[in-house]
Formats: C-alpha cells, structure tokens, sequence
C-alpha cells in the first residue's frame, strides 16, 4: 500500500477538541490556519468531524466531566489515528494541576503520539508537533 | 363472446354483485365478491383484444333499457335533493334541485320526446383502456378491501357489521365507472357519471363521524356543481348542434367557436371530478373514508372520469383558445399541489395532492394536444392508476399496523415492518424517478409542452418544471422518513413485527407493484401496443416511435429497458455486495456526548440521558396550505374565469 | 448509439476522476491563493482520496452505505450519457435521482446533522431542478432536440441566444457544486455548523466515494456549461473553466445563506431570467419549432 501510506502523510485531518483549557492555546491552533501559517499546505484540514479526522488535537487537561467526551471523540475516529497534546495542560495538566476536578494530562485517558509542550505553545511548535505526528504516521503499516 | 356481452358484463356484473352482496350472509361475501373480480379482470382483457383486432366498438341496448335508466335518473336526482334537505345543506339542496330541474326542462320540454343519441355506448381504445384499468386495477383493489374492511371494523369495535353497504357501492361503483368511459351518449354519461358522485357520497361518509359527514356533503355539493355544469353544457350541445353524441363532437376534429362553450363547461365538470383546483378540497377531505375507497375513488379510478373527460373531448378543441388554456391551468393545479403536497405530514393527504397533481398534468397534456401528449396522457393515467393504487393500499396496510397515519410516525419503520415499507419505498421509486413509467410521461410531457404548441406555452413548461422538482421534494422526504434508521450500535437490532406479508392484502400490494415494474421496463412495448393506436384512434398521429424496444420522440430519446437493467444493477449490487462486519458499527455523531442506550442518546442537563430525536421538515410556513391556499385558489378561480369568459368571447 | 459514442462515453467515466480531482486541487490552492496563502498542492484531493481509502471500515447502518454506492453509480451513468450525447432531460432526471440517492444515504441514519443535511439537500434539490430542467427546454428551442448530439450540430454558439438562461444555469451550479453562499446542505471547507451536514455519518472509504462523486458532478457539470458553446469545442471547456474560475470568486466574497434565501433567489431570479431567455427566443431570434 505504498500509494496510500504516502497518501496519509500528505493529508493529515484534524478534530480540535478543547478539554478544558484556557483558550489560550486554541487560539494559537487557529492562527497555524491562518495565512501566516497556513498549514493546509501541508495537506491539513481542521475538519470538526471526529468520524473524517486522522488526527486529534486536544488542548487542555482533561477534567472529570469531559473525559468521557474525549475518549468518544476519540473512539470514533476510524483508524489509523493520531493524538496530539498541545500546550502544557494538555501534556501534564499545566497551571491546573490538582485541581480538584482535573485529572491531570489528556495521557491519563486516551494514548497521546505527540506532545507540544508550551503555554501557550506557539503555532511554530504545533506545526512542529504535526510534523513529527506526519513522521510517525508514515511508520503505521 | 361478442362484444356486446362484455360491454353488458363490465357494466353490469358489477352493479347485480353489488346488489347480491346485500342479501347474502357475511360469510358468503368472499366468493361472491372475489369470482366476479376475476370475471371483471377476463372480461375487461377480451374487450381490449375484441376492439384492437376489430377496431371501436358500438352497442346500442333495448330501448325499454332508456326507460329504465330515465326512472332510476329522476329517482336518483331527486335522492341528491332529499340528501339537501334531510342535511340541511344549502348548497347540495341548491344545486341538487338545479340539476333536477335542468334535467326535467331538458329532457322532457327541450328534448323532442323519442330522441336517441346513436349509438348510447361506443367503445374505441380510449374507452377500453381505462376501462382496464378500472377493471383490473379495481377488482384488485376490491379483494384487498375484504381484509382491510375485516380490520377496520375490528379496530373501530363495530356492534354490527356495516360491510355489506360498503361493498354495495363499492362494487357497484366499478359498473358506473365502467359506464362513464363507455358512454357515447351524453344522456348515457350523465347517468352514469352522477351514480359515481352517490358511490363517492355514501363511501366517503362511510364511518359516520361527523367528520366524515361534513367531507362527504362537501363532495356532494362540488360533484354536483360538476353534475351542473355538465348538464348546462348538454343542454348548450343539443341547442347548438342538435346532437348528444359524443362521437359527433370528437369525430370532425375541432369543432366551431359556437360548441367551444359547452366544451368548456364539459371540462369544467371534468375538473370537479378530478378535484382540480379550486375543487381540491372534497378530494382531501375525502381522506377520511377507509382506504380502499381513497385507492380505488379518489386516485385509480373515479378521479380519472374528469380527465378522461376532458381527454375525450381533445380532439373536439385542438388548436383552440380552450385548448390553450387547458395546458396552462392543468399544469398551473400541478405545480401548485405538487407544493402544497411539500407541507402535509399526513400520509394520505400525501397522496390526495399528488393524485390532483398528476391530474393536473393530464388535463394539462390534454391541453397541449399534440400526439405526443395525448401519448403520454394514457400512458399516465395507466401507470398512475396503477401506482398510487399500489401506493394508497400500502398506506392502508401501515396505517392497521402503527395505528397512523402520520409521516413522522413511520420514522424507521423499515425495520419495524420491513416487507410493507420496501414496498412502499419501491413504489415511490417507481412513482418519482426514472426509468419508471410516472418518469416516462413526464419525459414526454416535458417535451410535449416545450414545443410552442400555443403561445402560453413557456407558461406551462415553467410550472411543469417548478412542479417537478417540487414533487421530488416529499416524496424523498417521505421515502426518507421510512429509512430513518438507528445505528446498529445504539440499538439491539429492531424487532421486525410479524407481518401477514402471505395475506391476500400484501398479495394484491405485490402484484401492482409487479405490474408497475413490468410495465415500466416493457413500456416500449406497451407504447406501441396499445398506447399507439390508442393515440392513432383518436386521430392524432403517434409521436413515439419504438423500435428496438426503445422510446424516441422526434425531439429525445429513451431506453425504458437499458436503463432499467443498470439503474437496477446500480442498486441491487451494492445491497448485495455491501457488508458491515459487527466490529465496524458505530454510534452516530452527538458531539461526544453519546449515551449508551437504545437509539442515540446523549447527555443532557445534569447528565441525564436524552434521546436525539429528529423529525421531518415540513416548511409549513412557507408551502403550509394556510400560506398557500387563498393564493392558489384565486389563481385557479381566475383561470377557470379566463377559460369560461375567454371562450364566449 | 455509435462505437463512436460509446468510446467517448468510457473514456470520459476513466478520465473524469483525474480531471475532476485535479480541478478540486486547483479550486483549493486558488482559494489558498485568494486568501493570502500557499495552499496544498494541486493534487491534494488525490492525497486526501487514498488517505481516505486506507483507513479503516467503520459505519452506521448499511443502508446509508447502499444508498452512496447509488449515488456514485448513477452519477456516474449521467457522466457516460452526457459524454455520449444522449438525451439531456433524461440525464438530468438520472441526476436528480443520484441527488436524492445521497439524501437517502443521510437519512436512513438516525442522526441529527445528517437528518438536517438530508433536508437542506431536497431543499437544494427543489432549487436547482426546475432551472436546470428548464435550461434543456431553452436549448431544445434553439437546437431543435433534447438530445446532446443535437447541441453539436446545431454549429452556433448557444451563449448568443442563451445568455439569460447561461446566467441562471450558474445559479444552479453554484448550488449544485456546493459553493457558497448556497453550500447548505454540507459545507466544503470548514465552516462546521453542521459538522458536514449530509456526510456527517460517512468515514474512510465511504467518504472517499463521495469525493470521487463529487469530482464526477463536477466534470458533468463544467461539460454541460461547456455546451453553451459546443462550437468549437475549445471555447466551450474555456467558457466552462472562466465559470469555474468565477464560483470560485463567489465562494469566497459571500457568506452563506439560508435556505428561503436559497429558494427566492433561484425560482425568482433563476427561473425568472429563463423565461425571459424562452421569450425573447420567441421575440427576436426566432423557435426552430416553429417552421
Ligand atoms: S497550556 Fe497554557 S495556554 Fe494552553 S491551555 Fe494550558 S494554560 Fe492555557
């Protein structure tokens, strides 16, 4: 299938999800669409349907009442599938760490591919994230 | 057997089982009504083999049968003036005693006493045409209304069975129908025709609701305006031309200017049977009635006598001001129900529109008047009988199973009743896309009205056009809302409820839909066959041509069969190939908030669990009949205004 | 129908994916381009089709599944047909039931977006039908015959006579190509409200067989405008390009409408230029029917 898995990496798609972050890295995931950044040169499309994504982007920590959210976020997307953390909540829990609802990094509840550390992490780095997340995404056989 | 004894049979079979059914026992009903069916079928087959081989048919029967036919007039005109009275309905009793009195002054002062129209019946391809469809489509109807009529009066806990005065006219009303489509005699047509407006009465106000008893007395008084104005134009015929036959209207080709006035009001009663618009509301009122009366009445058969009138009388106004006008308005009625069709979320209401709509389209090909739409008039009247009668039984059959007759109810029911709703969904595909027969008369009507056959014709086409994709609307959505189906993964998988799919019911539902697939794949040959000479007989020349088994017109092209056998294939294969392995299933998209349960379900306020519901748009704000209906029904009183005015001048 | 037209007819169902993805490709990087960006290149659609085709299988019910297939074969058979010159209103009423075979698809799962999208796609349906219906008819005026052989040998660009019916024919398409402001039923890009609308339920393959559709519709659809000047035929795939370029333009200066606004606009202004076009035939440039 060389077709395809060459296919993948020129066409990675994304579902957002904020778990319960600030916005403040969703809004540094907005501007890589922007045209300084524009990363659907790179084949990426922010498509808002977990059931037509090949990535997910989650921001923020994952917290008591969303976590079941994600993990049907993520349960729908058809495989192979990604998961990308970005931002310093989504990686560890960040700022909100032990808060009394917050369980702590979206890795405690779906398995993460690729960490963005920052807060917030910068649009540079997010693309970096997508890079690496193309990179592995073209060793799935 | 000799022609003459078929014509006899056909009309008067019907009418002695009719009368039989009231003196036997409950028990001997089936045979009594099932034999004579098979009769009708054979009869009405050997009549359409007699007159291709040897051409149209007359008959004209003993005379004392004038007389009986005059007594039984008087008694049932007199009947529609009672009915006036004991129901205190002001416009029954006017126009009941109208008619009455018109027939009397006409029959017995103008009239010159012995007068004959020569010959009273005449049966030509036309006739017998319709007179298959009413046999075959009608008897089918018949036998499926014995178990329905079971049922029903199950369902409604009856003390006493009323089932024999059901099928008293019921049956009867098949002779009648008969009657009307053979008549050549106007005397005759009148008979006939106001015995279908008694059966029409008495069916409709069969359940006796209050309900029921209003839409009844409402299409007793429009049928009988219709009744007025059929015997105003009789009256105007005979005074003008001294006949009453309708051979001599239709035989010269177009008549002159002074019988266009008659004409017009012929076709005026043609559009109150066929509950043209402004007259559209007994035929929606008459919805209430049990089913089989719906498919038999209201869609196969009796709406058609207005449209077979008016087809009839084509050849009388070709080239006129009349004619012209017809296109418009019949298309005009078939955009406009076609519409109003899009806001009704009752099933039979559904259909009632859509029959009008259909109706509409005849009188607008009729108008048109070229061979190619006569063509393609039979041909929709044909694979219209035959479609929504499959269509209205089916609807019969869902409303005993849900207790509904309400579209949003039949949401999914495809896994509920799986065998009636695949019938259903065939038939509205048979009924809406190509290459079905309903398409292939809207093919050729299309390019019937796109030739300049009168100077309104961008008119018509335009509302063809609107008409069309507005028929597409419900029909998707209603087809839609039968498949409306869970997931696999919300739901175990749907109970299907035993279905009785081996009753006589889904066996008179299957062998329509047989024959309005057969009839579509093969309709080359039946264009040739039949719809040809038919066309030929009435004195226009063929426009179709069907070599190969193809349909070409000079303008277009059409393989019924090629496209059948892909369009098929592009179907079936996928049903057949297409797989979903349990592990594949998924719960539909509700943002992440899916609750596992039965059906989507999603987490609400304070997590409790609440199903995703979905319904079907109605856009009732917009094509709704309260937005609508002042609007349509001026329009079509001005039409019907411009067609009568524009005639006298 | 000849060998002749048969082949044309295969070889446009072979070609017509290439030449519609590459078009799709090329509408996204002008869009790019249009908005101050790179964009993907060309043949990103291509990427994204065996991208799509290399995930795995995952479904609703199978009758949504049934119903694309039906969709794909018969707007495919409309391809075939076209290019092979056969009759234009039966194409267009194929058309129509592939349409309503994707609103089908969308209905036969219980599902809340998909349930709207199906509706907005009769909607759409009820919009672009009567003007593409009657566009054949104002051909036929000229031509003389429904079929498309006829357009050929009729010699005269259609546009000279047909210009008002030319201009509602965009209407339709601008529907039909699900380009804003009337992309209703399923947004192409990003806009989510309806997280895609009638393909909200579809995944991996299934969605990749609506792609490939849609690259069918497209090449369907740019050869009928092409038809507006079939003589030669390299000004009509011209023409069919410039009004391509020119949705593109649409597409991204509006915003989208609503559905009413959808359905005045194309019955008013749509059918209205038609029957315009139809009379002014008859007034000035003369019905070939009426010899
Ligand atoms: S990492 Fe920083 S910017 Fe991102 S969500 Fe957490 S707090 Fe907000």
């Amino acid at each position: 299938m060389g077709l395809v898995a060459k296919a993948r990496v020129k066409s990675p798609w994304i579902v957002h999800y904020c778990c319960s972050s600030c916005n403040g890295c969703d809004i540094e995931i907005l501007a890589c669409l922007t045209p300084l950044y524009d990363v659907e040169r790179f084949g990426v499309l922010n498509i808002g349907n977990p059931k037509h994504a090949d990535l997910l982007v989650v921001t923020g920590p994952v917290n008591k009442r969303n976590v079941r959210v994600l993990e049907n976020i993520y349960n729908q997307m058809p495989a192979p599938k990604l998961v990308m953390a970005v931002g310093a909540c989504a990686c560890t829990g960040g700022v909100f760490h032990n808060c009394y609802n917050i369980l702590g990094g979206i890795d405690k509840v779906i398995p993460v591919n690729v960490y963005v550390p920052g807060c917030a992490a910068r649009p540079e780095a997010i693309i970096d994230g997508v890079v690496l997340a193309l990179d592995k995404l073209s060793k799935i056989k | 057997m000799a022609g003459d004894t078929l014509i006899a049979i056909l009309i008067l079979l019907p009418m002695a089982t009719a009368a039989a059914g009231l003196a036997v026992k409950d028990q001997l009903r089936r045979p009594l009504i099932i034999i004579p069916s098979a009769v009708l079928i054979a009869a009405s087959l050997m009549l359409l083999f007699q007159v291709l081989e040897h051409g149209p048919l007359t008959f004209t029967p003993a005379p004392a049968w004038g007389s009986v036919i005059l007594v039984l007039e008087l008694a049932l005109l007199a009947y529609f003036v009672y009915l006036g009275v004991v129901r205190r309905h002001v416009l029954v009793l006017g126009l009941g005693g109208l008619q009455f009195a018109l027939f009397c002054l006409f029959k017995f002062a103008w009239l010159p006493s012995g007068f004959k129209a020569q010959p009273a019946l005449h049966v030509d391809l036309l006739a017998v045409v319709l007179g298959l469809v009413i046999s075959v489509v009608g008897a089918l109807i018949v036998i499926y209304g014995l178990n329905y009529m079971d049922n029903h009066e199950r369902h409604l806990k009856l003390s006493a069975t009323r089932q024999h005065i059901f099928f008293f006219f019921l049956v009867g009303f098949l002779g009648a129908m008969n009657g009307v489509v053979f008549a050549n005699s106007l005397l005759w047509l009148f008979f006939f025709w106001e015995i279908t407006t008694l059966c029409c009465y008495h069916l409709i106000r069969h359940d006796l609701t209050a309900e029921a008893e209003q839409s009844a007395l409402r299409a007793l008084w429009m049928n009988l305006f219709g009744g007025v104005a059929l015997l105003t134009g009789m009256t105007l015929t005979y005074q003008v031309s001294g006949t009453l036959s309708l051979l001599d209207l239709t035989g010269f080709g177009p008549v002159g200017p002074v019988l266009l006035l008659p004409l017009a009001l012929f076709c005026v009663a043609g559009f109150t049977k066929a509950a043209q618009v402004p007259f559209q509301s007994w035929l929606l009122g008459a919805m209430v009635a049990p089913t089989p009366v719906s498919a038999l009445l209201h869609s196969a058969t009796m709406v058609k006598a207005g449209v077979y009138l008016v087809l009839r009388l084509a050849p009388a106004y070709e080239g006129t001001y009349l004619s012209a006008l017809l296109a418009v308005f019949g298309a005009f009625v078939f955009m406009v129900a076609s519409l109003l069709a899009i806001s009704q979320r009752i099933s039979k209401r559904v259909l009632a529109y859509s029959t009008i709509a259909s109706l509409g389209l005849v009188v607008c090909l009729a108008g048109i008047n070229t061979g190619l739409a006569i063509a393609a008039a039979v041909a929709l009247i044909i694979f219209h009988a035959v479609t929504k009668g499959l269509l209205f039984l089916v609807v019969g059959i869902m409303e005993q199973g849900i207790h509904s007759r309400d579209i949003e109810d039949m949401e999914g029911l495809i896994t509920r009743l799986p065998v009636i709703s695949g019938l259903a969904i065939l038939g509205m595909i048979v009924m809406l896309f190509v290459p079905f027969g309903v398409l292939f008369t809207k093919w050729a009507s299309i390019q019937a009205a796109a030739t300049p056959f009168s100077d309104l014709y961008p008119l018509a086409v335009v509302f063809l056009a609107l008409g069309s994709a507005a028929g597409m609307v419900f029909w998707v959505r209603w087809i839609g809302r039968l498949i409306s189906n869970v997931s696999a993964a919300d739901a175990p998988p749907a109970e299907p409820r035993p279905e009785p799919w081996r009753s006589v019911s889904y066996l008179v539902v299957f062998s329509l839909l047989a024959g309005a697939v057969a009839l579509s794949a093969l309709a080359a040959p039946l264009v040739s066959s039949l719809i040809n000479p038919t066309v030929a007989a009435m004195g226009y020349s063929p426009a179709l041509d069907t070599a190969g088994w193809h349909l070409a017109t000079p303008y277009g092209f059409f393989s019924p069969w090629v496209l059948f056998i892909i369009i098929a294939l592009a179907l079936l294969l996928p049903v057949l190939l297409v797989r979903i392995r349990p592990e594949e299933v998924q719960p539909v998209y509700l943002c992440g908030e899916n609750q596992p349960a039965t059906g989507p379900t999603f987490r609400s306020i304070a997590d409790q669990a609440t199903p995703a519901q979905t319904g079907g748009i109605y856009w009732t704000r917009t094509f709704g009949e309260q937005s609508l209906n002042t609007w349509v029904n001026g329009a079509g009183i001005v039409l019907l205004a411009a067609l009568i005015v524009g005639v006298i001048v | 129908m000849s060998g002749f037209d048969w082949s044309v007819g295969l070889a446009a169902l072979v070609l017509a994916p290439f030449v519609g993805g590459l078009l799709r490709g090329i509408d996204r990087k002008l869009t790019a381009r249009m908005q101050g960006r790179i964009g993907p290149p060309i043949w990103q659609q291509f990427y994204d089709f065996f991208k799509l085709i290399g995930k795995a299988r995952a479904a609703t019910t199978k009758g949504s599944l049934v119903w694309i297939w039906g969709y794909l074969l018969l707007t495919m058979l409309t391809v075939f047909m076209l290019f092979a010159q056969q009759d234009l209103l039966i194409i267009f009423f194929i058309l129509a039931f592939a349409g309503a075979c994707l609103a089908f698809g969308a209905f036969s799962v219980r599902s809340p977006y998909s349930q709207i999208g199906a509706h907005r796609e009769i909607m759409q349906m009820l919009s672009y039908e009567p003007i593409l219906l009657l566009a054949v008819v104002a051909i036929f005026l000229q031509t003389g015959t429904f079929k498309v052989s006829g357009i050929f040998e009729y010699g005269q660009p259609l546009l000279f006579t047909l210009p008002l019916a030319f201009v509602a024919v965009l209407i339709a398409l601008t529907i039909k190509l699900r380009k804003s402001p009337f992309d209703i039923s399923a947004s192409e890009h990003a806009h989510q409200e309806l997280v895609r609308g009638v393909y909200t339920e579809y995944s991996g393959r299934f969605l990749a067989l609506i792609e490939l559709t849609h690259w069918y519709e497209l090449v369907l659809i740019l050869a009928f405008v092409a038809l507006f000047w079939a003589q030669p035929l390299w000004v009509g795939v011209l023409l069919a390009l410039a009004v391509y370029f020119l949705e593109l333009i649409v597409d991204n200066v509006e915003a989208r409408l609503q559905w009413n606004w959808m359905l005045s606009i194309s019955w008013a202004a749509g059918v209205g230029l038609i029957l315009l076009n139809i009379i002014m035939i008859e007034m000035f440039f003369g019905n070939v029917l009426r010899l």
